[in-house]
């Protein structure tokens, strides 16, 4: 008798803390700004994009065979991409990873004295003033940043702006592995 | 000048206004405006989590409105235009989550708890009618 006694006493103070203890875990550990990309593992979706310094050139997805190689979806309206650009600057210049940019929803002329002032570590940027292409990335916010393999595919998708953390911890060893590999 | 104060305000009421609403999104059929307003809204707006992209002004869901209104248009299926997305946002573009092992307990967790609140009725009403069991 006791003992169902002392099971009736205390469920319900039980159950409160399972409560709590979800809430506590959904309030400070989920990552509800963080999208998963069905898109890891698949073959970049085709584009053809005028390059911003030769408008009669395309950046198409055929450039990124043979080497792993960076994507970096950003734009001169966005605040933290002028952050990034640093990072990304070192990354080409002491690193050696060849990073493409793809201008989303820009004016060109703005976009040429953006990297002006901020850096180009880019070795080749294709305009998408429609957006069209950054849809069919999956992109949401900028700057997005995609890994993509010596075969083409993309292997990683970083969200927001890469520092020298995410960078020595995320996004550099997975690049070294495609590096091994080749 | 009373005349001309009169016929200024002739005049004033002789101009109408014609403001016609322009239709953004003109589709061919009925049927498919009707897909196109039910399908904007239940995909969510990844900017603005909480909106749906026919209601929301981001940048973002003007862009993914043009495309729903354009594979509409090309005629692809509901489920070929969700299949797409899904793909591209994961499955929380989608604000009626698919029923799959993930969210498996979502879906039944109101079952669930129907049939516990039914069990504490009929517990409860049964101590009631019967001699305390303390």
């Amino acid at each position: 008798m006791t003992r169902y006694f002392f099971i009736k006493k205390f469920s319900p103070l039980f159950f409160l803390f399972v409560l709590f203890f979800l809430l506590w875990r959904s309030l400070f550990y989920a990552h509800t700004h963080e999208l998963p990309s069905a898109l890891i593992g698949e073959p970049l979706p085709h584009f053809q994009l005028k390059t911003l310094y030769a408008p009669h050139s395309f950046l198409t997805p055929t450039v990124f065979h043979g080497q792993v190689s960076l994507l970096n979806v950003w734009a001169t309206w966005c605040q933290a991409c002028s952050q990034e650009q640093e990072m990304l600057m070192k990354i080409s210049q002491d690193y050696h990873i060849p990073i493409y940019g793809i201008d989303y929803k820009d004016n060109a002329d703005a976009a040429k004295k953006w990297l002006q002032d901020y850096g180009n570590p880019y070795i080749s940027i294709g305009s998408d003033p429609s957006g069209d292409t950054a849809i069919d990335l999956g992109v949401y916010g900028t700057p997005e940043t995609f890994i993509i393999s010596p075969h083409g595919k993309i292997i990683y998708r970083h969200v927001g702006v890469i520092d020298q953390h995410t960078w020595d911890h995320v996004l550099y060893p997975l690049i070294q592995q495609y590096r091994d590999t080749q | 000048m009373k005349l001309f104060t009169a016929l200024f305000f002739i005049s004033v009421a002789c101009i109408t206004v014609y403001a016609l609403p322009t239709d953004p999104y003109p589709f061919s059929s009925e049927k498919e405006t009707k897909r196109f307003v039910t399908l904007t809204q239940e995909i969510r707006c990844v900017v603005c989590q909480n909106q749906n992209i026919s209601s929301s002004n981001a940048p973002l869901a003007t862009d993914l409105r043009e495309k729903v209104y354009r594979m509409i248009v090309e005629k692809k299926s509901d489920a070929e235009i969700k299949t797409y997305l899904v793909k591209r946002y994961g499955e929380f573009i989608l604000f009626e989550p698919p029923f799959n092992s993930l969210t498996l307990l979502l879906w039944l967790f109101p079952f669930i708890g129907l049939l516990a609140a039914l069990f504490f009725v009929y517990r409860f009403a049964i101590a009631r009618h019967t001699p305390s069991l303390l």
